[in-house]
């Protein structure tokens, strides 16, 4: 059974927002990354599948139950929303205490654990806190009942890079425990360390949904040549090369597909220089977009 | 249970500064009250200069006004009003405290449904109201007998009390139907005294013009007319009546919508 289970869910407000047919299953234990620049309705979803917005048409569920109906399924649910708020006039400790009052078992030692890991004061008041100390409230908050789903909404935003390479290791052993984790950002880098698949959201549809590995799997090359000569621009005008740039007698683009193909075109050009890389998922992302325009 | 108890102490404040403010209302009348009842004619001469159209505004009934309990009822409006705008408070101020905080990304998130979490704090609301109105009447009664120059009926001194309850709920109601239907409510008083200050105006222009019982039900304000209460030891049963039924259908309203609504992300 899938741990979360999205189908044709739509949600529609006014014209231009929202979220169309999106489906998607994560299954148990699996990272899954949900990335799309900001508006594109990633927290939409999210927030559809929390049973906080209510669907215009299909449904969300986890561990097979729909939130709204089911409210209860939320025990094994840990949520870290991207901008963390919490009642401003308690102490840390008595919003954990309060926090983990809602799952009925005993967190205590999980708090200090978790306290400790991301260096947290327990007995300061929320409002003194700076926004990255409330970022490390959410997390604790978050986990501390240990969760056998964990969904992240930008988590990363507002943490130093040493947090957040300690959130990511908490991340990483929930994960090793049997957690699941859902994992939505706008920063390509970050998912593309932990997931093990990846879908791509944009203006509201999901326009790509991949394994990781086949992402970055020999598919796609990063090509930068240095030619003798000038060339004629259709050289590379072949199946599976994209953003073609041509300075002279540099040339760079992405190619997708067969290598012998543009490796056999290579050895018929008099070539100064080559460099053949792995794109980032920057890049891969944004032959997505720029192919969708 | 948990968060009953947190919605509770997060009251607690609030309630205490609002129950004092009542009583040391109270009690800054009911001590003019020796004296006003030492120079009674001298009193009701004075107040009869008012035009009619004045006193009926304040509540003020001259031929009571030295007795006890009358004098008690012409400053009771102005308690009713404070309470009124306690329970508008409050009414507000529950269901879109997570708006307000931001912390519905934490509290609708829980394994909880939304009816129990409406249900918690509108008994944390009910707790706070009822523990305001009991301190409240019992120092109001100790210092109605400290200052009393003769007996009056305790029975009547409570009905008239219990109005002010009345009114809280009332306005508790109105205000939690209120606040459901803003989607972003960043400050609770505003709303809460335009309301209760609209009411209280209308009521005020209602008993000005002829005793007119339609009118009336317009105004919460004037479903307990104590006058009425202190002639016939009872409240008028349709007025109570419009009462619970509005109390009745703001909450079931404001479950309903609450129940229904998207909880958006914070910007």
């Amino acid at each position: 059974m899938s741990v979360i289970e999205i189908k044709n869910l739509t949600k529609s407000y006014g014209k231009a927002r929202g979220i169309k047919n999106i489906n998607l299953s994560v299954e148990q234990g699996e990272i899954f990354g949900f990335i799309g620049p900001n508006g594109a309705g990633k927290s939409t979803t999210i927030r559809t599948l929390l049973g906080l917005i209510y669907p215009s048409e299909g449904n969300a569920t986890i561990f097979g139950k729909s939130c709204i109906e089911h409210p209860e399924v939320r025990k094994e649910l840990g949520y870290l929303p991207s901008e963390v708020f919490y009642y401003d006039n308690m102490r840390v400790i008595d919003l954990l205490k309060y926090s983990a009052s809602f799952y009925k078992k005993d967190c205590t030692r999980r708090i200090k654990e978790l306290a400790e890991v991301m260096d947290l004061d327990l007995k300061r008041k929320i409002e003194d806190l700076s926004f990255g100390n409330k970022k490390k409230v959410g997390i604790v908050q978050g986990l501390l009942h240990e969760p056998k789903l964990i969904i992240l909404d930008e988590p990363t935003s507002g943490l130093d890079p040493l947090m957040q390479q300690k959130f990511f290791e908490l991340i990483a052993e929930e994960n090793r425990k049997g957690a699941t984790v859902f994992f939505s950002s706008h920063i390509l880098s970050e998912v593309q360390k932990m997931c093990s698949r990846v879908a791509f959201i944009k203006d509201g549809k999901i326009i790509k949904l991949e394994k990781m590995s086949t992402l970055q799997e020999n598919s796609y090359k990063k090509i930068s040549i240095e030619t003798k000569g000038i060339i004629p621009k259709d050289v590379f005008d072949i199946k599976g090369v994209s953003k073609l740039e041509s300075k002279g007698k540099s040339i760079n683009f992405i190619f997708k597909g067969n290598i012998n193909l543009i490796m056999a075109k290579m050895a018929d050009i008099d070539l100064r220089n080559i460099s053949i890389e792995e794109p980032d998922l920057e890049e891969i992302f944004m032959h997505y977009y720029v192919k969708e325009e | 249970m948990n968060m009953f108890l947190h919605e509770l102490k997060s009251m607690r404040k609030t309630a205490a500064i609002w129950t004092v403010s009542l009583i040391a209302l109270s009690a800054l009348f009911l001590c003019m009250y020796p004296s006003v009842a030492a120079d009674a004619e001298e009193f009701k001469k004075l107040l009869a200069n008012y035009p009619p159209a004045i006193r009926a505004m304040l509540g003020i009934n001259i031929e009571n006004i030295a007795s006890l309990l009358g004098f008690y009822s012409m400053v009771f409006s102005f308690i009713t009003l404070c309470g009124a705008i306690q329970g508008m408070n409050l009414g507000i101020s529950i269901l879109s405290r997570e708006s307000r905080e931001r912390t519905a990304d934490f509290l609708l998130v829980k394994p909880v449904s939304r009816k129990s979490i409406i249900s918690a704090k509108l008994l944390a609301a009910l707790t706070t109201i009822i523990a305001t109105n009991i301190v409240f009447y019992v120092t109001t009664l100790l210092i109605a007998n400290a200052v009393k120059t003769e007996d009056y009926s305790n029975k009547l001194f409570f009905m008239i009390n219990l109005t002010l309850f009345f009114l809280e709920i009332i306005f508790m109601a109105i205000g939690m139907v209120v606040s459901v239907f803003f989607k972003k409510l960043k400050s609770v008083l505003p709303i809460s005294l335009g309301v209760v200050f609209g009411f209280y105006m209308v009521g005020a222009l209602i008993s000005t013009g002829k005793s007119d019982d339609v009118a009336r039900y317009i105004s919460p304000f004037k479903y307990f007319d104590i006058t009425y209460i202190i002639k016939n030891a009872g409240y008028e049963v349709s007025y109570l009546v419009t009462a619970a039924v509005i109390v009745i259908a703001a909450i079931i309203a404001s479950y309903i919508i609450y129940i229904r609504k998207d909880i958006h992300a914070v910007s």
